[in-house]
């Protein structure tokens, strides 16, 4: 009987099984780690009980920024024994171990079962993110224009700057400074000023991506970034901008040594 | 400052390296020089400024251009520094025909063989009194250690050593065309063209700039100077008279 006995407390107790719970649901809830909850699927009656076993933080996903829905994370069997039917589902995600081939790996799901469809994520996400990628190519164009703008804006910059120092390019010209040296002392001043511009938008760029994720990622209460200022964009801005500086100081600078020095003077 | 300070040793070193013609003892010689401004060329289309002006210009010859306002006075002065290109007629300056020289050869002329100084005096108002200085010498290549040498020997020729980082708005009108005659030295030129050099300062102040050119003058630098200032005309070896684009007298200044 002593043993009996001995055998029945040494037995383990039954312990709910564990649950991951997103950030913002735990926060709703409220629930911590070790908490336990009462889960139940929508439109079912079973409920069961779970323990939190971690709080995760939500892939970012532009798809569902607007939806106020939480993520769970159940083991497999466990969501199986709560869903009325048992055998269905609608659609799961596998991820592969490093180095195993996507390929043999889809034609082996779907030849386990008629009827299902494997895809790789690139291309459920190229699928996901048409109207990602027409937003983007509006962003292109607007840059596009920007640029262009600017690079007018520069133009007639340095054609004023250049303007203004007539008498000085006179006085050059006059005592023998080449065109060739003039010309270089116009396109080196608009290249730095393209330069430094760049720098300031650079930064700008840095400072407004920093606003604009800080804010909308309050807004949504989500890690996803809104706005990327990635070294590519970086080089192909500060590049344009530079290239644009050398046009519109070479366009500047050759509109006014085609003037004879002694005219220089005249308006 | 009453007289001109010593010549610095760099005006007196030999000439900056050119692969132009050798120095010669004829500086300027034009020939049938005219300038019609306008659409025309002709005389008839246009306005003519130089009606066929001969004049040869010797070595350290200060030769001073007169004559009443419109009379082609700095026409000429622009023709013959190969500022300006005459519409007919040849001009050779210190041995090379300005007609046969491209814009880049003309230039390389004017920075490395000519001095100009303008009556508005025309500094770079961005550089220092120094670096205004240094500008021809660094165009024609000078090391920069020389360059500030020598720009500070010509400050203190032109009696500025004090001032050689104020910016010409820091300086006055006759401080400007000091600074302004030191850059015409700069690369010690053959001969220096003057348009008006005292037409913006008192006269006591334009004693000073003679001062200057006599000293220019006495240190072997020909001098051609278009001036209404008799002071001038007066301290010049030879005198040319202008009226209507002609030369109509030619000879000593009267003293």
């Amino acid at each position: 009987m002593f043993i009996a006995l001995l055998g029945v407390l040494l037995l383990p107790l039954p312990v709910d099984p564990g649950i991951l719970v997103e950030r913002r649901l735990a926060e709703e809830l409220p629930a911590s780690v070790g908490d336990t909850v009462i889960a139940r699927v929508l439109g079912g009656t079973a409920e069961r009980a779970f323990v939190v076993a971690g709080i995760f933080e939500r892939a970012p996903d532009p798809n569902r920024i607007a939806r106020n829905d939480y993520e769970v994370r159940f083991h497999l069997p466990d969501l199986e024994q709560m869903l009325p039917d048992h055998d269905r589902v609608d659609r799961f995600a596998i991820e592969l171990r490093s180095g195993a081939d996507p390929e043999a790996t889809a034609r082996w799901v779907e030849s386990l079962a008629f009827g299902t469809q494997v895809y790789e994520s690139v291309t459920l996400a190229d699928r996901s993110s048409t109207t990602f990628r027409v937003v983007s190519r509006f962003h292109d164009a607007i840059g596009l224009v920007t640029l262009l703008a600017s690079g007018i804006f520069l133009l007639c910059l340095m054609v004023i700057r250049v303007d203004g120092r007539r008498p000085d390019v006179r006085t050059m010209r006059l005592i023998g400074v080449s065109r060739r040296t003039i010309v270089s002392a116009v396109v080196a001043e608009a290249v730095l000023i393209a330069a430094v511009a760049s720098v300031l938008g650079v930064a700008m760029g840095a400072v407004l991506t920093f606003g604009v994720n800080t804010y909308f990622g309050a807004y949504y209460d989500t890690t996803l970034r809104f706005a990327i200022l990635s070294p590519r964009i970086v080089v192909v801005a500060a590049s344009l901008g530079v290239a644009l500086g050398l046009i519109a100081g070479g366009l500047a600078a050759v509109r006014i040594v085609r003037v004879p020095p002694q005219r220089l003077g005249e308006r | 400052m009453s007289r001109a300070g010593r010549l610095p040793d760099a005006l007196e070193r030999g000439r900056a390296a050119s692969n132009l013609a050798d120095p010669v003892e004829v500086v300027i010689r034009a020939s049938g020089v005219q300038k019609v401004y306008g659409r025309s060329s002709s005389e008839e289309g246009g306005v003519a400024a130089l009606r066929g002006v001969d004049v040869v210009v010797a070595s350290c010859e200060w030769t001073a251009i007169v004559g009443p306002s419109g009379c082609g006075k700095s026409t000429l002065l622009n023709v013959l520094a190969g500022i300006d290109a005459p519409t007919a007629g040849t001009v050779e300056l210190l041995g090379n025909d300005l007609g046969r020289l491209d814009e880049r050869a003309r230039a390389r002329l004017r920075l490395l063989r000519v001095g100009f100084v303008f009556q508005r005096f025309h500094l770079l108002p961005v550089l220092t009194a120094a670096e205004n200085i240094e500008l021809p010498m660094a165009e024609a290549g000078v090391a920069r250690r020389d360059r500030r040498q020598r720009s500070r020997e010509l400050l203190d020729f032109v009696g500025l050593g004090g001032r050689t980082d104020h910016r010409p708005p820091q300086l006055s009108g006759g401080e400007q065309q000091r600074v302004a005659i030191a850059r015409a030295v700069a690369n010690q030129p053959d001969v220096v063209f003057a348009d008006e050099p005292t037409g913006e300062l008192d006269s006591r102040t334009s004693a000073q700039i003679l001062e200057l050119f006599s000293s220019l003058n006495a240190h072997g630098t020909t001098l051609l100077t278009v001036t209404h200032d008799p002071e001038i005309a007066r301290r010049a070896r030879r005198v040319i008279e202008m009226s209507d684009g002609r030369i109509v007298s030619d000879g000593r200044p009267a003293r």
